[in-house]
């Protein structure tokens, strides 16, 4: 579900490194509500020109495809920043103190050793659309108007990369709080029980956080 | 030893994927089931991703087609520009052959670790369209019209508007009004339902088709046993012939669904056809031929045998 | 090793981390990962110096597919419905519903509950989100009650299952998700949507009103409103009406040619709610807050969408759908008995899970069991099992399976709608809304049934379009 859990900060490397992640990933994200915004003007452009003035816009499937990646992608760290991604927490819920760091500091890891194959087979997916000894460096094109498709496969690798970064200041957050038996560790979402996440959910749908 | 090839096509079994279908019962056949195939529509690729799952390995065998991505395959486009004067699959099937055998073909697939098998003959993509018939070239100004690569440069250069919705998405784009027209080769008419929205079809403006090949990974054709490689390689020309057999009994049955559906034949006139061919086939093929060889690629010589190959195969 | 067997022991790995808590996308994709891996190094025959090219090979495969499966145009529905939705919270378009619903409606008995049902059912057709229905009308709808002497809880009940109809009711993201994950025309499945969410009001409407008149206080009518102030409600819940219009017109034109595709109709409807938001005074703070908040939510969707679509490919290549299908086709059972335990099993499953991940986890292998159980995709209606040709048994049963997880949003332990409810109101507890949403229980079970003995109900709309 949509909506922040906590995030705790104090004066610590870790927290501070946090913080400065933190302002690429919103950036991130918002490029990614901007595409959806420009999407929609996109559309009405579209429909416009053909149904008023028979001049139907060229590429126009093209655009969208391109564009989708940075829609769908670009914000993945800034989703994963806060425990936006859902899960099932009735086990998580319950534990509390080492046990759920142990828990979480898995998790993490195993997410971590997925993401960084995927930000591998991403770059190398974009790797072989890209060979700039080609006009607009272009080995892969779209299949109306011909725009070379490594910018937007360019996107993947790079959102996943920060993801990375995100993920493995996680793990040294819950390392941190399984190692020292901390209550209330900085730099990672703190779980919060399904009625405290409907709570902070509804809230920010009414505009209060 | 066993060897099993995953081969990734998609949308559903139909005339453009019989000739797979074929290759894969003959190799089972002649190797007593010890070299099968496992034929799958969409379930290992995007058609799109098919000639990077050669190149990574996922799978054996793919077929895609050279208009969904020209800069991955830009020597085979020259079997894609507009008004070549194919007429018929078997001088498609002719013409294929001698562009996959030419090495610039055959160097820019290996570097996708891919070998170009046998192509996937089509007819000349002709348009079926939604209201009035369109018979001259100012019918053609602002038509919204679903067609890939050289064909769809061409009525872009009649002042027409391609629009690439997938060949899935075609029949709800046509209903939709996102398209008027579409250029498909007749199965697909029939298999993606564009026919039954249709009130036209021009039965002779021919402007060309695509060009889909059947491509495997070089490895695993490689590490084939003499004996497997031998029974592959057999079959080829087998599978092309059920394909065509298969293929012409669909044309033979065309008219009637035309009839049935009640969908017009429409015939385009000469000198329109010839006005057609004079705006958009010089200009895109000089065009073609200039891009190719500033990116040192011998795009007239790969023309000049198009030419030579096609006046060999009519005679 | 089978393939099929590594499918099997795959797919019980990636459940059992997912009820540990893993994120469901992360859980979805390492499966999807690990089993390319295995199945892979299977057939090297686990040989060692073969092994690293078996992980090249997956890494590739699971790497491409994250940019393959967003980039397709039919997938820009999501972000535009999602942007719709909280847009028009920023237009204000939530309080102008109720009243409107209130003045027009709330005279029969258990008026206001009927009301915010109405309400609902309206916000729904510019929410493609349940959960957000049901937080937004549980701040306006509730207090109302309360004012006029309601059950508590029943109050909350109403709001947690009004919130439901918002994935019926066209924009829905999940009807979208849905048609991406079985290929299926996305416009079909929203018109199949429209009746069945309507039909879902007016059970629950019924339902209230038969309660008001057997309980006391279930809540008195409120009338007193002249037909002046009555027709004054409507202008500001207007867009809402142009919204549905323009999007059912773009996907089906009873008098024509459809408009275009669903997308651009979604991108229309939300252009037109983004105008009343700007007039209702919406600046770039709040512009940026909404965008913000839709990226989020957009995000947190299509990272499910790659991660099980990377589990899919491994489904694919273990050729799991095929062998579950056979199987299920196999069984000495009449179809549609299976296919009432299929709904029943989902039923038991969106008690624990939420709804999208729930689909996007089983529909890979039990769609193509469902189709095959009718006879196939490509069956007429005359051969198959159901009664109904293939691509309407497609959408047949995605309509069963959308209604069934929005049935588990009311239901405990997890019945989300029900928590945000309570989450929304200081003075009630999560058992509260759960003992005044029972009775919805019961309506939803008829809606069920009703779906399911007259395919009809779903399949008209739809069949006029084609
Ligand atoms: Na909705
Ligand atoms: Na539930």
């Amino acid at each position: 579900m949509a909506g922040s859990a906590a995030v705790l900060e104090d004066s610590s490397l870790l927290s501070r490194l946090d913080r400065t992640l933190l302002p690429l990933e919103k950036f991130c994200a918002l490029l990614s509500g901007l595409a959806i915004f420009s999407l929609m003007f996109l559309a009405v452009y579209s429909v416009t020109g053909r149904k008023f003035f028979a001049s139907p816009m060229m590429g126009y499937v093209d655009y969208i495809e391109a564009a989708m990646p940075i829609i769908a992608i670009m914000g993945v760290s800034y989703v994963q920043r806060d425990g936006t991604h859902i899960r099932m927490d009735m086990l998580v819920s319950v534990l509390k103190g080492r046990v759920l760091w142990l828990f979480e500091l898995i998790s993490v890891l195993l997410i971590l050793l997925l993401i960084v194959a995927l930000t591998w087979g991403a770059w190398e997916h974009f790797d072989r659309s890209f060979d700039c000894a080609r006009p607009l460096c272009s080995r892969d094109s779209s299949i109306d108007v011909g725009i070379p498709i490594w910018p937007s496969k360019l996107v993947v690798p790079f959102a996943f990369a920060i993801l990375s970064a995100r993920l493995i200041l996680q793990a040294v957050g819950y390392g941190r709080a399984l190692v020292l038996g901390l209550e209330n560790p900085v730099a990672v979402p703190l779980t919060l029980t399904v009625a405290e996440q409907a709570e902070i959910e509804a809230k920010s749908l009414m505009g209060e956080d | 030893a066993a060897t099993e090839w995953n081969v990734s096509v998609w949308g559903k079994r139909r005339a453009f994927t019989e000739h797979v279908e074929k290759l894969a019962e003959l190799v089972s056949e002649k190797t007593n089931g010890e070299f099968t195939m496992n034929v799958s529509y969409g379930g290992l690729s995007k058609n799109r991703e098919n000639l990077d799952g050669i190149s990574i390995g996922a799978f054996e065998m793919a077929q895609f087609c050279a208009g969904y991505h020209r800069d991955k395959n830009r020597v085979i486009t020259v079997l894609e520009l507009p008004f070549l004067g194919v007429e018929n699959l078997e001088q498609e099937v002719a013409v294929s052959k001698a562009v996959y055998a030419h090495p610039a073909a055959t160097e820019e697939m290996a570097q996708w670790n891919a070998k170009l098998l046998m192509t996937s003959p089509m007819p000349q993509y002709n348009l079926v369209g939604t209201g009035e018939a369109r018979k001259t070239l100012s019918d053609f100004e602002g038509m919204r019209v679903r067609a890939t690569g050289g064909i769809g440069n061409a009525f872009a250069a009649v002042g027409a508007v391609p629009t690439s919705v997938t060949a899935t998405e075609a029949y709800q784009a046509m209903e939709g009004g996102v398209v008027d027209t579409v250029a498909f080769a007749q199965h697909a008419h029939l298999s993606f339902g564009t026919i039954n929205q249709a009130t036209w079809w021009t039965a002779n403006l021919n402007p060309g088709t695509v060009n889909c090949p059947v491509v495997v990974n070089i490895d695993a054709y490689e590490s084939l046993s003499d004996e497997h490689r031998e029974a592959l390689d057999s079959s080829v020309q087998e599978s092309l012939d059920h394909y065509l057999a298969n293929y012409a009994e669909l044309l033979g049955r065309w008219d009637s669904v035309l009839a049935e559906k009640n969908v017009e034949k429409v015939e385009i006139a000469d000198d329109v056809i010839a006005e057609f061919r004079a705006k958009a086939a010089d200009p895109i093929r000089d065009e073609w031929i200039k891009d190719m060889e500033a990116q040192g690629l011998p795009g007239q010589e790969l023309y000049d045998l198009v030419v030579k190959a096609l006046a060999d195969a009519k005679m | 090793m089978e393939p099929i067997e590594i499918g099997l022991w795959v797919s019980g790995g990636m459940l059992v981390f997912v009820l540990l808590g893993m994120r469901v996308a992360f859980a979805a994709g390492l499966a999807g990962f690990v089993g390319l891996v295995w199945l892979r190094w299977n057939g090297f025959d686990y040989d060692p110096d073969r092994f690293w090219k078996a992980v090249e090979i997956s890494v590739k495969v699971a790497g491409l597919t994250p940019h393959s499966k967003v980039s397709a145009q039919v997938l820009s529905l999501i972000p535009v419905f999602i942007l719709i939705g909280y847009l028009a919270y920023h237009a204000k378009l939530t309080v102008a519903l109720f009243e409107a619903a209130k003045r027009w409606i709330a005279w029969v008995p258990g008026g206001l509950a009927v009301a915010t049902v109405f309400a609902t059912a309206g916000f729904a057709a510019v929410s493609g989100a349940s959960v957000a229905t049901a937080a937004v009308f549980a701040r306006i709808a509730i207090p109302e009650m309360l004012k006029v002497g309601y059950n508590k809880a029943f109050a909350a009940g109403v709001v947690a299952a009004g919130g439901t109809l918002a994935s019926l009711i066209p924009p829905s993201a999940i009807l979208v998700i849905y048609a991406i994950i079985v290929e299926q025309d996305v416009g079909k499945l929203l018109l199949a949507g429209f009746i069945p969410g309507v039909f879902s009001a007016f059970v629950y409407a019924i339902l209230i009103i038969g309660l008001a008149l057997g309980f006391k206080n279930i809540g008195p009518p409120v009338g007193g409103f002249t037909w002046r102030e009555r027709f004054e409600s409507l202008p500001p819940a207007l867009p809402i009406v142009a919204v549905v219009v323009i999007i059912i017109f773009f996907v089906y034109n009873p008098f024509g040619d459809a408009w275009g595709t669903a997308t651009e109709g979604g991108a229309i409807g939300a252009f037109i709610i983004f105008c009343m938001a700007l007039y209702r005074g919406m600046r770039w703070a709040k512009l940026k807050e909404a965008l913000l908040e839709t990226a989020k939510l957009t995000v947190m969707i299509f990272t499910i969408i790659w991660g099980v679509l990377i589990y899919v490919r491994f489904l694919g290549f273990a050729k799991l759908p095929v062998a579950f299908s056979d199987w299920i086709t196999g069984l000495e059972m009449a179809p549609l008995t299976i296919l009432i335990c299929i709904l029943l099993a989902y039923a038991v499953l969106g008690m624990f899970m939420d709804a999208i991940g729930m689909l996007l986890l089983t529909l890979p292998v039990v769609y193509p069991a469902v189709m095959a159980l009718n006879g196939g995709e490509l069956v007429s209606a005359a051969d198959s099992a159901f009664g109904m040709s293939g691509p309407m048994c497609a959408i047949w049963f995605g309509i069963l399976v959308v209604k069934m997880a929005e049935f588990c949003l009311i239901t405990p332990p997890i019945g989300l709608n029900c928590f945000v409810v309570a989450g929304v109101r200081d003075d009630l507890t999560v058992q509260d809304v759960f003992r005044g949403v029972t009775p919805f229980f019961i309506a939803d079970g008829i809606t069920i049934a009703l779906l399911v003995a007259f395919p009809g109900i779903v399949l008209w709309l739809p069949s006029l379009a084609s």
